[in-house]
């Protein structure tokens, strides 16, 4: 027997319909939140128009860039601190990937410069070295010949004396010749007087005579020895001068080339020492580089923060001309708070001025000045703000 | 931002008239899938219920027994109701008129009262799917276009029209024709299935009421020829 329930109830068709529909909520707003983030920042981004910095930053920035550019020209010694300022101008400038690049470029080619500078400054030293060595080459050949000539006039001078001295002991001989001469006339006169008797004292004499000739061609023959001793000793001191002029001269071409490797050492020390502080100085700024990168960029997310805040906060006054624009100068507190808020250049109408003010008071505070890094919070606490009827840029 | 675009804020945010609108269709779509689940139990029951009485029918069983066995107070469905409304007719009939016709006509009549109750039965509600099937993308679109026009007068009041100015008006609007959908698009398939299953059913009924309706006519005839007899 089958006895069925009458009828079916409604609670439970109740309970599944209501449990459907919170499974369905609940898959909603677990799962749409994460497909609304790509839409939600279009909808912002739409009205980002303008990134065109005005603050002074970009002015000082500017300033120390066209310091940096004067140094520039200067010389490579400076390359370093001058690299260090640049680097300095590029963490404090706004937009800068174009400038940073203009500034590497720059950079490089001081190096460059400084490189070829220093290329330059030793070839010119060793030039100079070159020079100097040929110069001196030439002193020591004109010394040398000096000397040689010197030398050559006293060989001439000696050779005069030797001549003359020859000369005159010609001269002696044939004298004495003619003495001989004469005594032999006066011995044959002798002789003609005393003829047998003095053939005795002929002998006699002859063997005086013989004697004196031996004697007188001893004498003779000590006397060019000694001549040839004198020659020879001559001789020796040119030799011994010659020697020590050759040392001398040696030594100079040692002390010559000596010097002119410590002088190309030096300047090769010099181009090394040049290249090193320019390495060091590339080092140094493009860490300052990274550092003011980072900074730089939470900056910019800090500058697109208040620019949006301060867009959304804007309402315009109606019939504002669309070219009218009003420059707000902006002071913040150390938290993002707002200090003061004025019009640095009017756009001449006074409701869109008022409009501007207003919009920057409603924005206000900027808490997300304070994630900033330390170093820019700084250059950041005070901006200005341009306001145009199409966008508002910082 | 996010906050502001997920679909409970949207909600809470929108306008009154749309928060209306999305509690209607919250509402309607609620009830209807509570016809739904209802009427699905419905069918499914009445149809174990009718193959097994059928079973029990053709099985030879006396149809004073098969009568019998269930007490006159409790309330019977599908053919088994239009069984025993018929031979209870049939049989306070048959005491009171000797004419077959008589007792036939009534017996239909009595069938055919008890068949259009079981269809009653079984369309209860139906009629409330189909006016959600048929409305609640209207009801939506009525949302949509209501906050699509404080959408627009907000932005005739914004000086500057940016996207983020009427983006969310625009997404509550959306949301009320999300809804209005929602509610409507099971109301019509569940309509469409629901429907076809009783009109099955209510066949099969007139079918039973037809084979019930030979067999008392062939009784009375068998009756008639024995009393002539």
């Amino acid at each position: 027997m089958a006895r069925r329930h009458a009828r079916v109830g409604y609670g439970l068709p109740t309970l599944l319909a209501v449990g459907l529909h919170v499974l369905v909520l609940l898959v909603s707003i677990v799962s749409l939140p994460a497909r609304d983030t790509e839409p939600d920042s279009s909808i912002v981004q739409a009205t980002l128009v303008s990134t065109e910095t005005v603050t002074d930053q970009a002015q000082r920035a500017e300033a120390a860039r066209a310091r940096a550019r004067e140094r520039q020209a200067e010389e490579q010694r400076q390359a370093e601190e001058e690299a260090a300022r640049e680097a300095e101008a590029a963490a404090a400038e706004e937009q800068r990937e174009a400038e940073r690049e203009a500034q590497r470029q720059a950079e490089e080619q001081a190096r460059e410069e400084a490189r070829q500078a220093a290329e330059a400054e030793a070839a010119r030293r060793a030039e100079e070295a070159e020079q100097e060595t040929r110069r001196r080459e030439e002193q020591r050949q004109e010394e040398e010949a000096r000397r040689q000539r010197e030398a050559e006039e006293q060989r001439q001078r000696e050779e005069e004396a030797e001549r003359q001295r020859q000369a005159e002991e010609e001269a002696e001989r044939q004298r004495k010749a003619e003495e001989e001469a004469e005594r032999q006339r006066q011995a044959e006169e002798e002789a003609e007087r005393q003829r047998q008797a003095e053939e005795e004292a002929e002998r006699q004499r002859q063997a005086e005579e013989e004697a004196e000739r031996q004697r007188q061609a001893e004498e003779e023959a000590e006397r060019q020895r000694q001549a040839e001793e004198e020659a020879e000793r001559q001789r020796q001191a040119e030799e011994e001068a010659e020697r020590q002029r050759q040392a001398e001269e040696e030594a100079e071409r040692q002390r010559q080339a000596e010097e002119q490797r410590q002088r190309e050492e030096a300047a090769r020390r010099a181009a090394e020492a040049a290249d090193q502080g320019l390495d060091r100085a590339i080092e140094g700024e493009s860490e300052a580089v990274a550092n003011a990168q980072q900074g730089q960029e939470a900056a910019n997310d800090f500058i697109a923060l208040v620019r949006r805040a301060v867009e959304q906060a804007w309402v315009i006054p109606p019939n504002v001309p669309s070219n009218a624009t009003a420059v707000v100068t902006v002071r913040l507190g150390p938290s993002g708070e707002l200090f003061a808020a004025s019009i640095s250049n009017s756009s001449g109408d006074s409701a869109f001025d008022r409009s501007a003010i207003q919009a920057v008071e409603a924005a206000a505070p900027f808490a997300e000045l304070r994630q900033l890094p330390a170093a820019v919070q700084r250059d950041y606490r005070q901006f200005n703000l341009r306001f145009r009827p199409g966008d508002v840029s910082s | 931002m996010n906050d502001s675009m997920s679909i409970p804020h949207l909600i809470m945010s929108a306008s009154t008239v749309v928060q209306l609108v999305m509690l209607l269709l919250t509402v309607g779509s609620i009830l209807s899938w509570i016809v739904i689940f209802q009427r699905t139990f419905v069918m499914r029951r009445a149809h174990r219920a009718h193959r097994s009485f059928e079973d029990r029918f053709w099985s030879g069983v006396d149809l004073n027994e098969l009568y019998r066995e269930t007490p006159t107070e409790q309330e019977t469905q599908g053919a088994e109701h239009i069984f025993r409304a018929g031979f209870r007719e049939f049989n306070r009939l048959l005491a009171k008129t000797r004419s077959p016709q008589a007792i036939l006509d009534g017996v239909q009549r009595s069938m055919r009262v008890a068949w259009s109750r079981e269809e009653d039965r079984l369309n209860l509600h139906l009629v409330f799917l189909a006016t959600v099937a048929s409305a609640s993308p209207y009801i939506g679109l009525f949302g949509t276009v209501w906050g699509i026009m404080g959408s627009f007068q907000s932005l005739s009041m914004a000086q500057q029209a940016t996207l983020a100015t009427v983006a969310p008006w625009i997404a509550e609007a959306l949301i009320a024709t999300a809804m209005g959908l929602f509610a409507a698009i099971p109301a019509v398939i569940f309509y469409n299935r629901l429907s076809a299953e009783s009109s099955r059913l209510l066949g099969k009924y007139e079918d039973f009421a037809e084979e019930f309706h030979s067999i008392l006519h062939r009784n009375l005839q068998g009756r008639a020829e024995a009393g002539a007899a």
